[in-house]
């Protein structure tokens, strides 16, 4: 997946549409069709979409050459020189061409003056110079009309670096709607939704682009179901899209089901070998997996087609980290947000490497800036409270559980965490704990904490109903996976006791005999409970007798 | 930019130890300072001329050290996070520099604008250096600018930041410079056209902002030929076509684009500091937003400086913000973690790895105990006493402890076991077995908060333990801690030298300020700031008035005494001794003397209202208008708090408001306006609700006054009933001092109801606890209902009664307010009406003379039930000595009170004043 272009990316990323829109090649063939363009853009879905709508091109004739001169110096980054070239032209393509590459010379001469004035307390309020300037010229042509759909989006994105947010997602849906194959306008329309709501009120044409944007603006904000809805959809009709396949599988990851996403994964690398796009959401798949041979392979293949893209140390960091040397993860964590400042999961990652090298300030300190870039990101949150509870300090850790579990309500090991440091020794809040466990096992619990907890900590409270209840579960659980532990063998004691507490004999039998099945201590206990059993069923009042034993 | 810088600042020691070196010390150089550094040239004297004249442009020796003067203030003031533009130093510069016509302001704008070039630059720096390093064959004795002053450091750390520039960095500096050249003039065409109306005088300034834009970068052009190509694309854009609409849009964006240079990093922080000064003392005058916008911005500009978000925290506390204040606050911790608050415990030797998280605790329990979550204060602080405990950070405990009893003192607790979670984290009980009460775990905190504080010498810290245990010596009676053992005789009293003593010891803080080690590390730039200020205030002034002929001499010392100036005792150390003072107000409230609380607080009105908190300030307001209200009525008081509502609206002051309530409620009882009282008792009935938090002491007194509204409207059972459970309450909640009260009340009740007999112990009760707790002016009182309550019982008690009341009088007279001194008075004449050895006749004097004085303090205080029985009285009396003239009369007022109260009229206006 691409990482929604922003401020800090490189240029590389704003330069790839480019090539669509200079050359106007692709243009010039949709022409003799005419009215044709529409069939052939859009999909065969069932659905009724608008159709394509074509700009109107300039008259080319003007210039050509002063603007294929200007080109090619954009070409070869030499953006200063390109606007100059341009200078006086009022073409629609000139203009955008000499805008955008004033921009790009202003975004170049900022990442310089960045690194140039960092002075000691970080200051960075380095900006575009270019900014004003274009915003003033760019909100003119928009008024008067004289501008075309790159135009706008141009014009988005200078607003969203000026930070006027609501007026760059008008602009950059005016664009979309005029063009929309500009999937970088549509990134950046993304980047500035950050609510479902904000998601829910844009004024988007029903082309069928929109679906690729709404199923990615979907996966971008957890909402998981409908995106993969979608994308299987869209799959259906563009059969063989790389980029779908990744998405899907991004969903899938998202949702934990790793095998299914690995499928898809394996797939597109055999399709697509020198791929580097969601290769990180890969290697994250393959470390979960723990799969070190095929995470080892992985990193060799993107280290050979690009060392320096931040998913490609990512990936690395990722193998260091499974093959537990950490300092180097972190080192090559480093360099992946060196590369992009922004990148929230190269964060997260490497707080969890400081984690492990037990370096609590640092690690810190990277889960809060990746909080700080999407205040979304459950993971750091998570880590920020698992890091204060390792410190001793659970009622501060509290704040980081409730705000991971608060986004992420259907996770279990959040409420479990949480439910840990409420049970702690020193808060030793048991009902707050018991409420937040309830959570966990009713959010499909899969290691089975949730219930046996729930049934101990009953079991402290002296609620034995309930803890038999649980106890009961768990068992039942733990059949179904064949899993067979101490935790087993407690439950079974537990329930036994119970039941013939209660004078349920048989079931009490029940639970004796499938303790007798085991070494221990517990099997004696069983065999004693079984004759007290079989002494009360036979109607012999053993009891009365102890009494006055006693 | 350094990606890291945050993770390695906090990451080891070593290598903290390296960016702090490294950031800290080292200035950044901006035109600002160039500006300065230029200054400080002209002030350094040159070598030829003697010691005695004073170098070339100035006048007199005087002028010569008024320029020194506002150097040095340049350097340490802090009012903004900005550097001040050129024209503002101008404007400040005009006020020392009007003697010589505006040499020093021509001669500082010619320099800097003569800067074009990086070689400039180099000699502009070489020429500093030539300040610094005397001549050869220079003796000691001339004068030469002290490398080691505070100008001569400035000025060698602007050279260091020079000389350790890179090339691109004295770029940066030139275009810079450049632009703060360019800023003065621009800004000086605005100032002149401030509306423009007609499109020419629009485009015209275009025109000119763009000549400037285009000044700037031919300027920079003539420097680099190579990059020419920068003027002319910026140009290019000149051609196209410009909307005149946009024009105000672009003006602000050009406020966004000038070159934004912070100040040092020492007076960014004395900046916060300010600012969270002027949070504490008064939350309602920073408006929420726009106050988090400017910090937003300063976050902005410095990433690094987390302290921001620190003051964020204050800000959302300060609105009752509570979802922000505790994301903000975590933020804060999570970033600073390695650095403290408390920075004088932050010694070299400080295990830096394990941080300062257990004042991140410290915090969280402070705002969960201002807003009210007792539980979850104590949490957090249960949790911070381990942490501290297990970094050996021992200052941080003894904060810790002083919270603690703060909350356990605010808090009504009444539960005795399982407060405090672990008997680990006190320590204490575990040796004696016995569990302890809550008040005694408060007093053993205490004790021990102060032990450390003072092995610590946190002088502050110390002052507030004190004051805590003064107001815990002022409510409690001090038993033994052990329970067995050979048990001394002791005394069941609270002990009033104690208080004194704490108090007295409390207000140490101000010397021990003066002595100690404190005054060094608060110089916080303050005093510079506000003399810049009056500096300009001072010169517009001056400049009007030098329209008189002849030149005037300027003192150069009035600018200290312009308005008032900040104390050069840091505030903090002023609130705490201000803060005895109050409580020395209110001890003496306690213990019935009314003059000293008058004085204490008129001190703390007088003495330390500008460092005081807008709370406590008004707290002090109230105490005097409680004093005026019981003695000089209620006409004066509504006065007098009507002036201070002007300065704290009554909406947003807590304290104010209640004041006003207590006044409504006890004037419309009074007056007998039932249904108004009961209004007023249903708004305290609001307040006291547990929405916001819950504050015991408002809870009691609300139904202490729903009481008092059941028995002035004669429903004796239903007032004994929420008087006897507020009883109990306050008997849960070991609130001994409220209980002398409530049982007075109930005495009170019972009388009324004719149940004279029931009423006696409650009186008897409430005048033992009285005893043992020093208050001598409610014993007093509740002496006065015993006399009452016997003389109920019939003429032959008039005697107890009478010997009961002459025993009270000393007090009331030397210190009761209006209403007791009446009812003492009537009571005496009932005494003497009753007694069958007494007739008036033989010495009317003896009757007649209180009763006069009662009916007269009566008037004042528009207290119509009592008046009415004073005037029968004298009715009565007269009547016996045969005076038909003076009996009629009393009589005809007699009945004017009966009517008032029976049928109250115009009710409503009780609710205004």
């Amino acid at each position: 997946m691409d990482t929604p272009s922003s401020s800090g990316a490189g240029p590389g990323g704003r330069l790839l549409h480019l090539h669509r829109s200079g050359g106007s090649s692709f243009r010039r063939r949709m022409r003799p069709g005419g009215g044709g363009g529409s069939e052939a853009g859009t999909p065969l879905g069932g659905v009724s979409y608008v159709s394509t709508p074509i700009p109107d091109d300039d008259a080319f004739d003007a210039g050509a050459d002063k603007y294929l001169l200007a080109k090619t110096y954009f070409d070869c980054r030499e953006y200063r020189r390109a606007a100059h070239v341009l200078r006086g032209h009022v073409g629609r393509k000139a203009v955008f061409l000499r805008c955008y590459a004033l921009y790009m010379a202003g975004e170049k001469r900022k990442d310089e003056e960045t690194i140039e004035l960092e002075g000691s307390l970080g200051k960075s309020n380095v900006v575009n110079q270019e900014l004003v300037a274009l915003e003033r010229e760019l909100s003119t042509y928009r008024r008067t009309g004289a501008i075309d759909s790159f135009g706008l989006y141009l014009y988005g994105i200078v607003l969203r670096d000026k930070g006027c947010e609501g007026l760059a997602r008008t602009v950059l849906v005016e664009s979309v709607n005029s063009y929309p194959w500009n999937w970088c306008a549509w990134l950046e329309i993304q980047s500035l939704c950050t609510t479902s709501d904000i998601l829910n009120n844009l004024n988007l044409k029903n082309h069928w682009m929109k679906d690729f944007f709404i199923a990615s603006a979907h996966l971008e904000l957890k909402m998981h179901e409908e995106a993969l809805k979608r994308y299987e959809r869209l799959m259906g009709v563009f059969r063989c899209s790389d980029y779908i396949q990744a998405q899907i599988a991004t969903v899938q990851y998202s949702m934990r089901e790793l095998d299914d996403a690995d499928m898809i994964f394996e797939e597109l690398l055999r399709t697509d070998p020198f791929r580097v796009d969601s290769m990180d959401i890969y290697s994250n798949l393959l470390y979960a997996k723990e799969s070190l041979t095929a995470l080892s392979f992985l990193a060799h293949r993107v280290f050979l087609t690009d060392k320096y893209r931040p998913e490609s140390c990512c990936i690395i960091a990722n193998y260091y980290s499974l093959k537990g040397q950490h300092e180097k993860s972190v080192l090559y964590f480093q360099r992946a947000l060196k590369l992009n400042r922004k990148y929230l999961s190269a964060w997260t990652l490497m707080g969890h490497e400081y984690v492990e090298l037990k370096n609590t300030p640092a690690a810190i300190d990277a889960y809060r800036r990746a909080v700080d870039i999407n205040p979304r990101d459950y993971r750091a949150w998570y880590g920020l409270g698992q890091i204060y509870e390792m410190m001793g300090m659970p009622f501060y850790a509290l704040y980081y559980f409730r705000k991971s579990s608060h986004l992420q309500p259907n996770d279990a090991r959040l409420w479990i965490a949480m439910a840990q440091c409420y049970e702690s020794d020193p808060l030793q809040m048991i009902e707050e704990a018991i409420k937040c466990y309830e959570r966990a096992a009713n959010s499909n619990d899969t290691e089975g904490i949730a219930l046996h907890q729930l049934a101990k900590l009953h079991s402290m409270l002296g609620q034995s109903e309930e803890a038999a209840f649980y106890y009961k579960k768990d068992v039942e659980r733990m059949e179904v996976e064949e899993r067979q532990g101490q935790n087993f063998v407690e439950a079974l004691l537990f329930l036994a006791k119970h039941c013939k507490s209660i004078g349920r004999y048989e079931e009490a039998e029940h639970y004796c005999t499938r303790l007798l099945d085991y070494t221990g201590p517990e099997k004696e206990t069983a065999k004693s409970m079984l004759q007290g059993i079989k002494r009360e069923q036979s109607g012999f009042p053993s009891m009365d007798i102890d009494h006055f034993a006693l | 930019m350094n990606v890291f810088a945050g993770v390695r600042s906090a990451a080891g020691a070593e290598q903290k130890d390296a960016g702090s070196a490294g950031g800290e010390a080292l200035l950044e150089l901006t035109p600002h300072r160039m500006a300065v550094c230029h200054l400080v040239q002209v002030f350094a004297p040159q070598q030829e001329g003697g010691p005695a004249t004073p170098p070339f442009p100035f006048e007199s020796v005087a002028h010569h050290n008024r320029l020194g003067l506002f150097l040095f203030s340049l350097t340490r003031s802090c009012e903004d996070f900005l550097e001040p533009p050129l024209e503002e130093l101008l404007r400040q510069l005009k006020a020392v520099d009007d003697l010589v016509n505006g040499w020093l302001c021509e001669q500082l704008t010619t320099t800097l604008s003569g800067l074009i070039s990086p070689d400039d630059l180099f000699n502009f720096f070489d020429k500093l250096r030539g300040v610094l390093t005397s001549p050869e064959g220079a003796s000691v004795e001339d004068e030469f600018l002290d490398p080691n002053s505070q100008l001569g450091v400035y000025l060698r750390c602007c050279i260091l930041a020079f000389n350790s520039m890179t090339f691109e960095g004295v770029c940066h500096l030139l275009s810079n410079l450049v632009a703060y050249c360019n800023s003065a003039e621009t800004s000086y065409d605005l100032a002149e056209d401030e509306d423009f109306n007609s499109e020419m005088e629009m485009s015209d300034l275009m025109d000119a902002d763009i000549g400037v834009r285009a000044g700037v970068f031919d300027k920079y052009g003539q420097g680099y030929a190579t990059e020419s190509h920068m003027g002319e694309s910026s140009s290019s854009f000149i051609h196209a076509p410009i909307s005149l609409h946009d024009f105000d849009e672009d003006n602000i964006f050009k406020a966004d684009e000038n070159p934004t240079c912070l100040r040092s990093r020492w007076q960014l922080e004395a900046y916060l500091n300010q600012q969270a000064d002027i949070l504490e003392k008064d939350p309602s005058s920073v408006p929420l937003n726009s106050f988090n916008a400017t910090m937003t911005q300063l976050q902005t500009l410095a990433p690094e400086l987390h302290r921001v978000q620190f003051l964020q925290h204050l800000n959302a506390l300060s609105h009752d913000d509570y979802v922000s204040a505790l994301d903000n606050l975590h933020r804060y911790f999570d970033y600073s973690a390695g650095q403290g608050l408390f920075s004088r415990s932050l010694s070299a030797n400080q295990d830096i790895i394990v941080g300062k998280y257990e004042s991140a605790l410290l915090s969280l329990g402070s705002l969960h105990c201002y807003f009210g979550h007792p539980k979850k204060a104590l949490e957090a602080f249960t949790e911070a006493v381990r942490v501290s405990q297990m970094n050996n950070d021992d200052s941080c405990l003894a904060y810790i402890l002083g919270a603690i009893s703060n909350l356990l003192s605010k808090i009504g607790i009444s539960s005795t076991v399982g407060i405090i979670g672990s008997p680990y984290s006190l320590g204490n009980n575990s040796g004696l077995g016995t569990p302890l009460s809550i008040q005694q775990q408060l007093l053993v905190l205490l004790k021990r908060s102060l032990k450390r504080a003072d092995m610590l010498k946190l002088t502050s810290l110390i002052s507030f333990d004190h004051i805590s245990l003064a107001k815990f010596d002022l409510k409690h009676v001090q038993r033994p801690l052990v329970s067995f053992g050979p048990n001394a005789s002791t005394k069941l009293r609270t002990c009033p030298a104690d208080v004194c003593k704490s108090l007295r010891l409390s207000s140490h803080v101000l010397s021990d300020f003066g002595t100690g080690d404190l005054s060094t590390s608060h110089d916080n730039g303050s005093f510079s700031t506000s003399w810049l200020r009056n500096l300009s205030t001072a010169s517009s002034s001056w400049c009007s008035s030098s329209a008189k002929p002849g030149k005037q001499i300027v003192n150069d010392f009035d600018n200290f005494h312009f308005n008032a100036q900040p104390s050069p005792i840091p505030t903090s150390v002023l609130q705490l001794a201000g803060s005895a003072y109050l409580m020395r107000a209110t001890a003496w409230e306690h213990y019935g003397s009314a003059p000293m609380v008058r004085m204490n607080a008129l001190v703390y009105t007088t003495c330390f209202a500008d460092a005081a908190s807008s709370s406590e300030l008004s707290l002090a307001y109230v105490k005097l208008i409680q004093q005026l209200v019981v003695f000089k009525g209620y006409s004066v008081a509504f006065g007098a708090l009507k002036i201070a509502e002007e300065k704290f609206p009554s909406s947003t002051n807590p304290h104010i408001h209640l004041l006003k309530m207590q006044l409504l409620h006890d004037r419309a009882l009074h007056r007998g306006h039932l249904r108004v009282a009961q209004q007023i008792c249903d708004e305290f009935g609001v307040l006291s609700s547990s929405v916001s938090g819950v504050d015991i002491e408002l809870k009691t007194e609300a139904s202490l006054r729903h009481a008092r509204t059941l028995l002035a409207a004669k429903q004796f059972s239903q007032a004994a009933v929420v008087a006897n459970s507020l009883f109990s309450t306050c008997y849960k909640y070991n609130m001994q001092v409220e209980n002398a009260s409530v049982l007075l009340l109930l005495a009170e009740i019972h009388k009324k109801s004719d149940n004279a007999v029931l009423g006696l112990p409650y009186a008897l009760a409430s005048q033992s606890f009285c005893k043992s707790f020093n208050l001598d002016l409610l014993e007093a009182s509740a002496t006065l209902t015993l006399a009452e309550l016997w003389l109920a019982l019939g003429s032959s008690h008039a005697k107890r009664a009478l010997s009961l009341v002459y025993q009270s009088l000393p007090m009331i007279l030397g210190h009761g307010g209006l209403e007791l001194r009446a009812r003492a008075h009537i009571v005496l004449a009932k005494c003497y009406l009753t007694d069958r050895e007494y007739s008036v006749s033989e010495d009317p004097r003896a009757v007649l003379d209180p009763l006069n004085q009662a009916t007269e303090d009566l008037q004042v205080l528009e207290y119509h039930d009592m008046a009415a029985e004073a005037y029968y009285l004298k009715a009565m009396a007269y009547n016996h000595l045969g005076k038909e003239g003076e009996r009629e009369e009393a009589a005809a007022r007699f009945k004017e009170h009966v009517t008032a109260v029976e049928n109250p009229h115009d009710e409503e206006a009780s609710l205004a004043y």
